[in-house]
């Protein structure tokens, strides 16, 4: 019967239903889509971080992150890459050789890293044959054949075909130096990546670097990415403490972190609009309930007890509550998988995202039920909340005293 | 007749305290959070743009021409000229009403190197006593002294070359760059000092040695890869620019946005972002006192029909609706300017500390204690947002009014 009562009442009040649920519907679906805008953001700039080059598990010396020094390389890669490889969940590991060199051409000279690479696997866990821009990719024969970021050739002028030399260190502190022809130019999008990286077949590296059957550390690509952070242990206890293995929540951790914060920052904005939002809430339902304040002095009067007030009156606006949510819930959820789909572009803002290393301006949105649902929930609990104050002072007066209210 | 319908309006709210007290509340606290938003956020804008001005760019910045793109030792300002043109250069710098102070700074690109490791850096020639007069550099060191030390000797580095490189105070590196004659030369130096300047291109890359030694390390004789330049007066900006571009038609002259196109982007995207946020809290706000007022007035009717059917003019009634409108805008204006106002006095001057996400802050290049800054604007279009608000909301329950008629009304049940 009290549900009949507080179906009757909100059809009955229909102004104070409309402008509850229009209320309800609008601050759920902002707080659906704005979650679902941050957490797709931010899914995309990480991903795009660790798959243009940095890799879903990294493995190096125990010491190397802290110190890295030529004395903590990965030594004998090639036992090392049997036992990673036989760990469940890993697809393949791929060691890398970085130095930092000093490139030349003519009189020009700039500082910059040269790394040595498995063409074939590195296709599969980096972009760097996606990024091709012109020339052609590595193999794994080649020799001197260099393959350069953008900026760096730009900045040393250079084209596919063009000769250059470098100096540098080898891995057994000897000097090292060579003639390399530029076989392709890439470009990742990550201004400073592009700037300061180009690539050898890792063969000939190991030869002209004196490093062979060593690497400063190694690509681990696993079969399911969301696992990376448990296959990262697994490899980390296989290998033992002389080898580091950290995923790319560790390797990424200021990256991570400053999602977060812009996380927190997001919602501190949402949450100002929404405690406006709540208090017209408040003021509307208790202009609602002041409104029938005479009706529910007769109902206490005919032998309604309070506790049967509140219980319609609860769910009342637990019925409003439940449809704007529902409603709201399903607009935001809607315009969170269009966009999911259909990437927002920001072709406006490449600059900052150039200043912060991000190598993306289309961003889409996380369309996850589960969060939508969170959502809502949340949602709910707060329009409940807000309708609270007023019909606990309702139901203080007296009927006598409520009747005569004027 | 203005206080009979003040004490009216005032009687009117009295009557119903809770519900004016919480539109009072409302107004009062949402102005408070859009305040403290707006301040703190502007507060973080204005300090990455402040960091980038001083550590680097000045508000205008002096290339040779082609330099930005290539940035060689052939295209120094000041490189090939005469003593005598150089003179009237300096006298014209030094001269202008405009200009606060300005530094020479001499700048390669090169190699760093530590026993262990190596990493391209770009070298700066600068002098640190000018330079901390023009930017206080000198606040941004975190480690170590401000000093080349005896002899020059000294190199002062950004904190996060120095994470790369695995240096500390005191260590020995070594530095490599090719000089003006393109030979590849190199000298030892040892690390003085630290430097945190949350300008991501400086603390990533840069090396700091004295200003002389630089000259002999590159070998070059005279001019210099840019000066940077501080105004007194941010006003002036655009009219020194165009001033310093005819003067010396052969030079780069940019102001810091055109150095930090980024950070020009950062502040007009906030102040968007704010205005989107205001308009959806005020709007929100208005239809708050609007379904209070819309109340009001319904419930009153019978009311307001007899005072027109007894002859007081439409006017006068009006008066007395807006005046209650206008009491609980105003008021709850006040409060949450008062409130908001003195938060923003509060992190003005201790600061906002974030220290626990510096990391993070450090991502986007931000200081993590952020100082609000206080714009008389945002007061300003607070009051007018609220006032809107108030006339608006009122004016739907006022036409109700105007549009009965006192007869039927007062004879309505």
């Amino acid at each position: 019967m009290l549900i009949q009562l507080a179906i009757r009442n909100v059809l009955a009040y229909r102004k104070h239903s409309v402008i509850t649920f229009l209320l309800g519907a609008v601050s759920t679906a902002l707080l659906v889509f704005s979650s679902a805008w941050n957490d797709g953001s931010h899914q995309q700039m990480i991903k795009n971080a660790v798959e243009i080059y940095s890799g879903y598990i990294q493995i190096t010396g125990a010491e190397f992150r802290k110190s890295p020094s030529f004395e903590h390389l990965l030594f004998n890669v090639e036992k090392l890459q049997k036992d990673v490889e036989a760990v469940a969940g890993v697809d393949l590991f791929s060691p890398r050789f970085d130095s930092f060199v000093l490139y030349s051409v003519g009189e020009k000279a700039v500082g910059g890293m040269l790394t040595g690479i498995d063409p074939e696997k590195e296709r599969r866990i980096s972009r760097l044959y996606s990024s091709l821009k012109e020339g052609r990719y590595l193999s794994k024969t080649d020799t001197n054949q260099l393959y350069i970021g953008n900026e760096l050739a730009r900045r040393l002028k250079l084209q596919v075909g063009d000769e250059l030399a470098f100096v540098g260190s080898g891995a057994d502190y000897s000097f090292a130096a060579d003639k390399l022809i530029v076989k392709g130019i890439f470009q990742t999008g990550l201004f400073e990546f592009d700037a300061t990286s180009a690539f050898l077949a890792k063969p000939y590296f190991d030869m002209i670097m004196a490093a062979e059957n060593l690497a400063t550390h190694g690509i681990v690509l696993p079969h399911d990415t969301q696992q990376a952070d448990i296959v990262a242990k697994n490899i980390g206890r296989k290998i033992g403490a002389e080898f580091q293995s950290a995923s790319w929540m560790e390797t990424m951790a200021p990256l991570v972190k400053s999602m977060k914060l812009d996380s927190v920052f997001g919602y501190i904005t949402l949450g100002i609009i929404f405690i406006v939002i709540f208090f017209v809430i408040m003021i509307y339902t208790l202009l609602a309930v002041f409104a029938r304040i005479r009706e529910i002095g007769i109902m206490r009067a005919v032998g309604t007890t309070p506790r049967q007030i509140l219980g319609i009156l609860l769910l009342e606006s637990s019925i409003l509550g439940f449809i704007s949510v529902v409603a709201g819930g399903l607009i935001g959820a809607v315009f969170a998988y269009y966009f999911n789909v259909h990437p927002m572009v920001f072709s406006g803002m490449e600059e900052q995202f150039k200043q912060y290393g991000l190598a993306v301006s289309a961003m889409p949105t996380a369309f996850e039920p589960f969060t939508i649902l969170r959502d809502m929930l949340v949602m709910f609990v707060l329009l409940l909340l807000s309708t609270l104050y007023p019909i606990i002072k309702v139901n203080r007066y007296q009927p006598i005293e409520a009747m005569h209210h004027v | 007749m203005y206080s009979l319908a003040l004490r009216m309006a005032w009687a009117s709210l009295a009557r119903r305290p809770a519900r004016s007290f919480l539109v009072v509340l409302m107004i009062c606290v949402s102005l408070w959070g859009l305040l403290l938003m707006q301040g703190i956020y502007d507060g973080m804008t204005e300090q990455m743009i402040a960091n980038a001005i001083r550590s680097d760019s000045g508000q205008l910045s002096l290339f040779g021409r082609g330099y930005r793109l290539d940035p060689s030792l052939d295209k120094l300002i000041g490189g090939k000229e005469t003593e005598n043109t150089r003179e009237k250069f300096r006298n014209l710098l030094d001269s202008d009403p405009r200009v606060r102070s300005w530094v020479k700074r001499l700048r390669q690109n090169g190699l760093v190197a530590t026993a262990h490791y190596s990493r391209n850096t770009e070298i700066y020639g600068v002098d640190l006593d000018r330079e901390d007069r023009h930017g206080r550099l000198k606040s941004y060191l975190v480690q170590g002294e401000y000093d080349f030390g005896n002899r020059s000797k000294g190199a002062i580095i950004g904190f996060k070359l120095a994470e790369k490189l695995q240096v500390k105070i005191g260590k020995k590196i070594i530095l490599s760059a090719q000089d003006i004659n393109s030979d590849v030369t190199s000298i030892a130096l040892r690390i003085t000092g630290i430097f945190k300047t949350n300008n991501l291109g400086l603390d990533e890359n840069a090396l700091f040695i004295d200003l002389e030694r630089a000259r002999t390390f590159l070998g070059v004789e005279q001019g210099v890869s840019q000066i940077s330049i501080m105004l007194h007066d941010d006003q002036q900006l655009a009219s020194l620019q165009q001033d310093l571009q005819h003067a010396l038609p052969n030079l780069d002259v940019l102001r810091w946005d055109e150095l930090y196109p980024a950070l020009m982007q950062s502040r007009v995207m906030m102040k968007g972002f704010s205005l989107v946020i205001s308009i959806m809290i005020f709007g929100v706000a208005g239809l708050g006192i609007f379904g209070v007022m819309l109340v009001s007035v319904l419930e009153r009717m019978r009311e307001f029909g007899i005072m027109l059917a007894i002859g007081t003019a439409f006017s006068q009634v009006r008066i007395i609706i807006l005046a209650e409108a206008l009491f609980m805008g105003l008021t709850g204006l006040l409060a949450g300017m008062v409130c908001g106002g003195l938060s923003l006095v509060y992190f003005k001057i201790y600061g906002l500390d974030l220290t626990m996400f510096s990391e993070a802050f450090e991502e986007f290049g931000m200081d993590a204690i952020t100082y609000a800054i206080i714009r008389p604007d945002y007061f300003v279009t607070a009051f007018v947002a609220v006032v809107l608000a108030t006339f608006v909301s009122v004016y739907f329950p006022l036409r109700l009014l105007r549009r009965a008629k006192p007869v039927e009304i007062i004879n309505a049940v």
